[in-house]
């Protein structure tokens, strides 16, 4: 039963699989990074690895619509990213 | 004169931030009108769609300066965008009243369209009400904490 289940994954939901995966071990460096560049980077990689995320689950369930929250998430993701990083760099916004 | 004061600025941002920044901004704002605009059919509406348009200024204000945010679309004027996407808003809703109607019951408006298409064309003013409204005070508390902030 196991082998049948494991034969039916199609390419696509294994590699949203291996994406999920991947993103737990980006979630280790975030928590244990040694210093506050190292995690900025890692949730950086974890948001662009969402929005891919998005993207093949739009793919997997055959909706447009999951396109545009990708689309919204990559752009929040950047914003988040330069807000930190300059308020790291300088103290302000 | 208020571009000079910008390069000559010791604390920009660097030259591929704001690059990126300057030809990524019109795009936002042409995507949060598409999620405005397509409130009805697709996810999204006019509070998601006004918060897009929203970052597209807050972008502007991080990566140059928050006076060069406020010379584009100043404290003023966003309060007075907040007070007419309101009026938009609730104007709709007393058309409605007006005609016979209950409040926001769009299909009394006396338009020669067919009842859908009023209906239609109502949810898109109270969108396009509610997503001015939105960006609006999203911009304009962006502006209050970091002014307060860069103050002190």
């Amino acid at each position: 039963m196991i082998f049948e289940l494991i034969k039916s994954v199609t390419f696509f939901e294994l590699i949203a699989l291996v994406l999920t995966v991947t993103a737990f071990i980006c979630l280790y460096r975030v928590v244990f990074g040694p210093r506050v560049g190292n995690r900025i980077i890692a949730v950086n990689v974890i948001g662009t690895k969402t929005a891919v995320l998005l993207v093949l689950i739009g793919f997997i369930f055959d909706s447009l619509y999951f396109v545009d929250v990708a689309l919204v998430y990559a752009l929040f993701n950047f914003i988040m990213t330069i807000a930190v990083s300059k308020y790291i760099e300088m103290g302000r916004i | 004169m208020s571009k000079k004061k910008i390069i000559s600025n010791e604390q920009r941002e660097s030259v591929i931030v704001r690059t990126i920044s300057r030809i990524m901004i019109p795009f936002i704002q042409l995507f949060g009108l598409y999620v405005i605009i397509h409130g009805e059919t697709s996810p999204g509406g006019g509070f998601q769609g006004g918060v897009i348009m929203g970052t597209s200024i807050i972008l502007l204000a991080i990566v140059f300066d928050l006076e060069e945010a406020e010379r584009r679309i100043s404290r003023k004027s966003l309060t007075a965008l907040m007070s007419f996407g309101l009026l938009i808003y609730s104007g709709i809703g007393v058309l409605d009243m007006l005609s016979g109607g209950k409040y926001l019951e769009y299909t009394k408006l006396p338009l020669p369209l067919p009842a859908h298409e009023i209906s239609t064309l109502s949810m898109l003013g109270v969108e396009i009400g509610i997503g001015i409204t939105v960006m609006a005070v999203i911009i304009l508390l962006f502006f209050y904490m970091v002014g307060d902030q860069n103050a002190t």
